[in-house]
């Protein structure tokens, strides 16, 4: 367990059910839980989460992906296809604040198990539902997955070099943990609306439609003046120079960005050459930008002159923004990443391996979240649940347990 | 969360160059009437909590941007001498205190302009401090502190205020007082090492901003929960996020698998380690589409498409593992068939078998799109001086309080006067004082 004190945490009391898979929903139920929500994770009794064969594989069988994003969950196996397990989910809902879920439309109100069922159950339900395409539209029932919403939201076009096979924008799973912190956002604000006035609502979010909300001026620029944006490759020079990636002579890569006129004149008094940041050279943006060709040339060869090591010192004594392109080894050595305790291990009990695992954010000065456990083992939670929750007694789960309705 | 203290009164949002909207998503559900009935500060989530938005850019005032939209009263404080400097970054408009990116991402705000160098400056600003909820910053660390407006002297003024402060790397750590954008958090938190084909120069991660608008979504739901134990306990507190933080926390495995196994994921170009085929493909008419066969049930559909579904069969590429293993030989079939059709008909063929597929759109592409319209996505602004301006819609989609906006990026100090005469109840002659005192 990391920091904070679970039974004072502010979503302390708040129950959510997570009958989602992968990642999307069910990341808006993590964050909940590491802020003291009892998330429950529904799952199927066969196999249960798809994220627990998603990537790669631990000893216990579980990936790590399924350990990280599923910490502080508790498992639940529950068939919604079986009609006595739709009637003890929605038992469940009448005993839960919030609903998680990420089935093609249409899906939970073919099992009987729609809005309009479960708001008759649980009025002040909010319940968040995450798609690739959202509730509405012509493409709402087609099939999403992260990489279709990067490519259909626009950021997969804006990632690669100009006229280049466009690549991933950094990692698949963006999308999907965007959609989930725009899902937690608005199930927060939900929560807040329901205590004020009782009641509950669903919120739809796409994920193609959280990748497209971050696309700066994007929209307003080719509405205005017809601008379509073409992939930048490392550099991005259009309203700032140098911005961009450059090698150094180690074989490594460092990221520079001079937003602003001040700030390349503390990179040309870093380079050794002040004189590049006179008005009447390279002082003004507008020049930078005009010529932006040479000027990414004299910070390329700058950079090639020196390592990474030397070109971060020398960059750093001068406070011009500039970052290493850390690889995963590079963030594990990284002193700011220890101070901030970005980095968690935990020993699973079964097998004894230990996970590393990105902690809590954000950070919260007087309830920090915490993380009390990883991802729990396929029904591990089920008897409990059953039994504290609904009241059951050993029969009746026994039961459910020889009619594989659990 | 009314506080007795303050004006019951929000400051009239029309009164400042509200701009007309239309476009607002058809998508939300059954007509409401009772929501009609609803006193005004009920009627969306956040109606009653007033944000001061003292930030630069975009890194934390985009979380305003969003309380703003479901109803959050936001006051942006800027340097009277030309304000945010976001007003000036990007492609210009025809009002020179405003580019595109300013208009979209400064909406529903009102703008206060106060100078926070000087004494008399600081006083004003804690005395708006004492009558908000949330309070969110940028600066540098240490900054504000240098100002006396640190955390002591803010929760002082108001112990149930919410502060959220983003920055390049946190308010802790060595590196704290480096001067961090996005650029430089996606290279640190490990993003843009990733981006790109293996051994070759690493690429944008598609946009310049996405960390900003990263840090900002966190930095939301920290607003949200503290604003919650706030109202439960009276206490405020301080949300620390780090740009970089926020991006390097979105990548899946990475940290477990190095912990693990010491594997070092390296850039993937259009594909992914995760399954095949998973990736970008060009269609005869030099169009791209995105394939992701994350499932086997996924590539039977897509075997299915391409009129070849022996190649699902267990023995051959049925399985995912086994599919990994062949990457290049079933990323080449792939690419093979993709190649051989226009982009409408790979999109057809797909479709019609339910195999995940989307377009790489561009945005002419979007502003064509049937979905982004039916959805409301492009929503459509008038914009005094400017004329119509299309920026995004709200995200997320709010069944019974859907967000709304109000307005585009305010005017330079549109709302000064108003503010401190109204809020702050400063006489007019005061103000005028305070104005020719360069203080507001």
């Amino acid at each position: 367990m990391t920091e904070g004190n679970i039974s004072t945490l502010p979503l302390a009391g708040i129950r959510v059910i997570d009958v989602a898979t992968v990642v999307a929903a069910p990341y808006c139920a993590t964050i909940l839980g590491e802020f003291g929500a009892d998330v429950l994770k529904v799952e199927h009794p066969v196999g249960g989460d798809a994220l627990r064969r998603f990537g790669t594989p631990t000893q216990r069988g579980d990936t790590l992906t399924w350990l990280s994003e599923s910490r502080n969950k508790r498992s639940v196996t529950l068939n919604l296809q079986h009609p006595d397990g739709a009637q003890l989910f929605k038992e469940l809902i009448a005993r839960a604040d919030v609903l998680c879920e990420n089935f093609r439309p249409g899906t939970l109100e073919k099992w009987g198990l729609g809005w309009d069922v479960l708001r008759q159950i649980n009025p002040g339900l909010v319940m968040l539902r995450v798609t690739g395409y959202g509730q509405t539209g012509p493409y709402r029932d087609r099939p999403g997955f992260a990489r279709i919403a990067h490519a259909v939201g626009g950021i997969a076009y804006l990632a690669g070099m100009p006229k280049g096979t466009p690549v991933t924008p950094g990692s698949t799973t963006l999308g999907d943990y965007l959609t989930g912190l725009y899902g937690c956002i608005g199930v927060l604000m939900a929560l807040r609306y329901r205590e004020k006035t009782g009641r509950g609502q669903f919120i739809d979010a796409a994920l193609y439609e959280s990748v497209f909300r971050c696309s700066d001026e994007l929209v307003p620029a080719y509405a205005m003046y017809g601008t379509v944006r073409e992939r930048h490759g490392p550099h991005h020079n259009d309203f700032a120079c140098p911005h961009g990636h450059f090698p150094t002579k180690d074989g490594k890569w460092v990221a520079i960005s001079c937003a602003t006129d001040k700030l390349f004149a503390r990179l040309a008094q870093a380079m050794g050459r002040p004189e590049l940041a006179s008005s009447s050279i390279y002082g003004e943006q507008k020049v930078r930008l005009e010529h932006y060709q040479d000027v990414n040339e004299i910070v390329r060869d700058w950079c090639g002159s020196l390592t990474r090591a030397e070109v971060l010192a020398r960059c750093h004594a001068t406070a011009t923004p500039a970052a290493p392109l850390n690889d995963i080894a590079d963030i594990f050595g990284d002193r700011q990443v220890h101070a901030r305790r970005n980095l968690v291990a935990i020993d699973l009990d079964d097998t004894g391996e230990t996970i590393i695992v990105p902690n809590v954010i954000p950070k919260l000065s007087e309830t920090p979240g915490a993380i009390k456990h990883l991802g729990p083992r396929l029904g591990e939670h089920t008897d409990e649940v059953l039994r504290d929750v609904l009241g059951m007694t050993d029969e009746q789960i026994a039961d459910l347990h020889t009619r594989r309705v659990i | 969360m009314a506080k007795a203290s303050r004006s019951a009164k929000p400051v009239d949002q029309e009164a400042i160059g509200a701009n007309v909207v239309s476009g607002m998503p058809d998508t939300q559900g059954e007509p409401d009437h009772e929501q009609d009935r609803l006193p005004e500060q009920d009627r969306l989530p956040l109606s009653g909590v007033r944000v001061i938005d003292v930030g630069n850019f975009l890194a934390g005032p985009y979380a305003a941007s969003i309380l703003g939209e479901f109803g959050a009263e936001i006051l942006k404080v800027e340097h009277p001498i030309g304000g945010d400097p976001m007003r000036r970054f990007g492609t210009p408009t025809k009002r020179h205190d405003a580019t595109l990116a300013w208009l979209s991402e400064a909406r529903n705000r009102k703008s206060v302009t106060i100078d926070l160098r000087q004494k008399e400056g600081v006083s004003l600003f804690l005395k708006l401090v004492a009558r908000s909820d949330v309070l969110i910053e940028n600066f540098r660390p240490g900054t504000m502190e240098e100002w006396g407006l640190g955390w002591a002297e803010l929760s002082a003024a108001n112990p149930a205020l919410v502060m959220l402060r983003v920055s390049g790397y946190g308010q802790t750590g060595p590196y704290r007082r480096r001067s961090g954008f996005a650029h430089i958090a996606h290279a640190f938190g490990g993003l843009s090492y990733l981006a790109g084909f293996p051994g070759e120069t690493p690429v944008l991660p598609g946009t310049a901003p996405l960390g900003d608008y990263m840090a900002s979504l966190y930095g939301a739901i920290g607003i949200l929960i503290a604003l919650r134990h706030a109202e439960q306990t009276g206490r405020g507190q301080v949300i620390d996020v780090a740009i970089y933080e926020a991006v390097f926390r979105l990548l899946d495995e990475i940290a477990g698998a190095y912990g693990l196994f010491g594997k070092i994921r390296e850039r993937e170009g259009a594909g992914s380690f995760i399954a095949v085929p998973h990736g970008h493909f060009r269609t005869r008419d030099n169009k791209w589409v995105a394939i992701a066969c994350t499932t086997d049930k996924m590539f039977e559909r897509l075997a299915e498409a391409m009129e070849r579904p022996e190649l699902a069969a267990p023995e051959l590429y049925g399985d995912q593992r086994k599919r990994l293993a062949a990457r290049d030989v079933v990323n080449q079939m792939t690419i093979d068939w993709v190649g051989s059709l226009t982009r409408d008909e790979v999109m057809a063929r797909c479709l019609e078998k339910e195999v995940p597929i989307g377009k790489l759109n561009s945005i002419a592409d979007i502003f064509e799109d049937e979905h982004f319209r039916a959805r409301g996505n492009l929503t459509h602004v008038d914009v005094e001086g400017i004329g119509e301006v299309v920026v995004p819609g709200v995200a997320p989609t709010l069944s019974e309080t859907p967000g709304r906006i109000t307005n585009l990026g305010p005017p330079l100090g549109n709302a000064t006067y108003e503010v401190l005469r109204e809020l702050l109840d400063i006489s007019a002659e005061e103000i005028k004082q305070l104005r020719s005192r360069k203080i507001i």
